[in-house]
């Protein structure tokens, strides 16, 4: 008698070899998977090292430092692009977390329910089918502008960084021109606090000024025709003595140095404080954080979001159920459980604002030669990326090490931001 | 308990970013009290336009800056074109300018009521290079250098410009249509016959982009400034090119081009100061710096010094505030020929 087929195929053997052949195509996919696993890494270790083998010479206290250099590069530095990149990113973070995580919260906690209107019921008799229309419909137009606004974060979150930088250029730089053009000698836009207006007016002493207050804001320029009350520079008042063309000049220093010559002019100086702050934001530090914030708001967004949609319903269930308003239950329940995916999400996307460079490009322009990081609000900044693409596009191989030590500091700066954040939410997850 | 510390966790995460920069910031009192030998001129210089003259302009702040810490410059690379653009708009005091101010953007600052003075600070040089191994092309005449770079020249072969050389494909690199050295290019060329260049250049604002490009194939030709050739000599080749007048090949070098022999290719760096912002004492000083300051300066960073008298001349105009460009004359047209000729007191059309 012979076998049936069908239990000839159970046979013990075959079924053993049966198993290692798939036992082994298992631990082929489980290979192929650490390999593909390992391309990342690959990548990144070619990175560093090629990085490192180009900059390593040029990593010095010099490059930490000094600002840039035309005539000495050798000694060039990057301090004032460190400097700016903090306060850029700065800003953005303010402005994107907060805007960010409160978008997410409406999305995802302030869902629409239907409306009851007890109130309104009691005072207009529209009947009880009527009503419901009403509720239905106020419930619908709710969801639809829920699906509305969700819609338009998942499309700006694909929208190239550089369109951004555009609308940043009319939005927060020029503003639409609709608090005026800022001029070099005219106008100042509309300053609103922490400037004191003065003529500055060179000396007989050289290099030494001398500022006399203005009056009259419209009026660009001053000659000196009369002794007038000044302010040295050291904040003493005088009052201005006059040299005529063709008499003798003072020689004693202190004597110049309140001294000008009659019919010298001068330009308008602003003294700013750091607090300075104007309508529009021009070529400034703030307008550069807000579209970086711009660019990284929809990633916060979503980020968010998905970490709040990983809440146990049940959680949020039990503390509705307690009695707890739905504002309760997010600021208790909900964004502490989230905290950790928020922060996640805010950590990936302050790393794209660090190196994002074309819409600093955009808002900032691409110079370079600045010496310290903005000393004002309004005041203009350079960044890593921007400093990179600068020196990188240059011949001499110098400015080409340098860049290459820029990456070196913008990655250990970027990996510092990134583990203090790390560093946050495991603290946060333990409690 | 748990809430409060989470909450002043997170508030201490976004805000240690901004505080710890900020004291940098908070310190007002710093521009106006100097330290003893410190120079007490202060206030804002914007400064924008060429790439060409970025680098001499970035050498020349960086040199005032040591004397004087308390001026803020900014010194912008948009190209001449968008200089002239903001400079008409009065968002900037200084314009950098590759080649002398076109009619239309004359034109444009008297509308926007920009009175300005013109002044030479340097000569730079086009050079026309080719790869090393490049051994048919000895000289190039204006003729072949117009049938190689004009639209419609009916050229696409070296062997079609001249028939002795291979018969293969020209390959050719320029700078971009944004910046001055392709405008100067253009008109040194192409402008006369109203014609343009031809469109299918490898077109790159980067220079380094072209010089990779000329180095990394034989058959190929491009041209940038004397700068950039210097910094790559051991790379390319450079052309002679046939003086019209003189009827003779000239190798462009410090010397012919400060001479005036290397024609039509050398070419005047200009910065526009706008007259307004000259009763700025710190725009005042800045350009009279400048001024002084440029020979030697031009020299370091690659670029050619001005004759003494051209020089002298824009230190003159400088010191009277002499607006208005010696380029353009009172009918609207653009005055061509080299600065000697065209930069004097008769030339001065005001603004």
């Amino acid at each position: 008698m012979t076998m049936p087929a069908a239990l000839q195929r159970d046979d013990a053997n075959d079924q053993a070899a049966k198993a290692g052949r798939r036992k082994l195509i298992s631990r082929w996919f489980y290979l192929l998977c650490i390999a593909i696993a390992m391309l990342s890494v690959l990548v990144l270790a070619v990175l560093l090292i090629s990085i490192s083998v180009q900059g390593g010479s040029r990593l010095s206290v010099d490059l930490l430092t000094n600002a840039h250099s035309e005539l000495h590069p050798e000694q060039a530095g990057m301090w004032p692009a460190i400097v700016g990149t903090l306060f850029v990113c700065g800003v953005c973070a303010l402005v994107a977390l907060p805007l960010g995580v409160g978008t997410a919260v409406f999305l995802e906690e302030f869902k629409p329910r239907r409306p009851e209107l007890r109130v309104l019921r009691r005072w207009i008799p529209l009947g009880q089918r009527r009503w419901d229309g009403v509720c239905t419909g106020l419930y619908k137009a709710m969801r639809g502008l829920h699906g509305f606004v969700q819609l338009n974060i998942s499309n700006l979150a694909g929208v190239p960084s550089i369109v951004y930088g555009l609308l940043g250029l009319s939005v927060f730089v020029y503003m639409f021109n609709v608090f005026g053009q800022i001029t070099v000698n005219e106008s100042a836009g509309l300053e609103l606090a922490g400037v004191r207006h003065y003529y500055q007016v060179l000396t007989l002493q050289r290099g030494e000024v001398v500022l006399i207050p203005q009056q009259d804001l419209q009026q660009a320029t001053i000659t000196v025709t009369e002794p007038v009350e000044a302010m040295l520079p050291s904040g003493e008042r005088v009052t201005l003595s006059l040299w005529k063309p063709g008499t003798e000049k003072p020689t004693e220093p202190e004597l110049r140095r309140r001294t000008v010559r009659e019919g010298a002019t001068g330009g308008r100086y602003s003294q700013k404080d750091w607090y300075y702050f104007r309508l529009p934001l021009g070529r400034s530090f703030l307008a550069a954080g807000l579209t970086l914030a711009l660019v990284i708001l929809p990633v916060v967004i979503i980020a968010s979001q998905e970490a709040l949609r990983g809440v146990p319903p049940s959680m949020r269930e039990a503390s509705l159920g307690l009695g707890a308003t739905t504002w309760q239950t997010t600021r208790n329940v909900c964004l502490p459980a989230a905290l950790p995916g928020i922060l996640t999400g805010s950590i990936l996307s302050m790393g794209r604002a660090i190196g994002e460079a074309a819409p600093i490009l955009v808002v900032l322009g691409a110079a370079i030669a600045k010496n310290s990081g903005p000393q004002h609000l309004m005041d203009d900044a350079v960044t890593m990326p921007v400093l990179i693409y600068n020196w990188a596009g240059r011949q001499q191989q110098v400015y080409q090490e340098l860049a290459a030590a820029a990456i070196i500091v913008l990655l250990v700066i970027l990996l510092l931001v990134n583990s203090l954040a790390i560093y946050l939410r495991q603290r946060l997850r333990q409690t | 308990m748990n809430i409060y510390r989470t909450r002043t966790a997170l508030c201490i995460a976004m805000l240690s970013l901004l505080l710890g920069g900020c004291d940098s910031s908070s310190t007002p009192g710093e521009a106006t009290s100097p330290a003893s030998g410190e120079s007490s001129l202060t206030g804002e210089i914007k400064i924008n336009g060429s790439s060409t003259v970025l680098p001499i302009a970035n050498a020349v702040k960086e040199q005032f800056d040591a004397e004087f810490p308390n001026v803020d410059i900014t010194v912008g690379g948009a190209g001449t074109g968008n200089g002239f653009n903001e400079f008409a708009e009065k968002t900037i005091d200084i314009s950098d300018a590759s080649r002398p101010i076109k009619p239309g953007e004359v034109a444009a600052c008297r509308e926007g009521g920009v009175a300005f003075v013109e002044l030479p600070i340097a000569y730079d040089g086009l050079t026309l290079v080719v790869h090393p191994d490049n051994d048919w092309v000895e000289q190039l005449t204006i003729d072949q250098l117009k049938q190689i770079f004009v639209a419609g020249g009916g050229v696409d072969k070296w062997s079609d410009v001249d028939p002795s050389w291979p018969d293969r494909e020209i390959k050719i690199f320029a700078p971009g249509v944004g910046s001055g050295t392709y405008d100067y290019f253009h008109e040194v060329l192409a402008k006369e016959d109203k014609r343009q260049l031809r469109e299918d250049m490898t077109l790159n604002e980067d220079d380094n982009v072209l010089v990779q490009g000329v180095a990394g194939n034989k058959d190929s030709i491009g041209f940038f400034g004397v700068a950039y050739y210097e910094e790559n000599q051991d790379k390319l080749r450079p052309v002679p090119v046939v003086n019209p007048e003189l009827n003779e090949a000239i190798v462009p070098n410090k010397e012919t081009i400060a001479s005036g022999q290397y024609a039509p290719f050398s070419r005047p760096l200009f910065i526009y100061v706008n007259a307004e912002s000259l009763n700025k004492a710190q725009v005042q000083t800045f350009v009279e710096y400048f001024l002084e300051k440029a020979p030697e300066t031009a020299e370091r960073v690659g670029y050619v010094r001005l004759p003494e008298p051209v020089l002298s001349r824009a230190i003159e105009n400088f010191e009277a505030v002499k607006t208005g460009t010696h380029f353009v004359d009172a009918q609207g047209n653009s005055r061509s020929g080299s600065v000697t000729e065209i930069f004097t007191e008769d030339n001065l059309v005001s603004s």
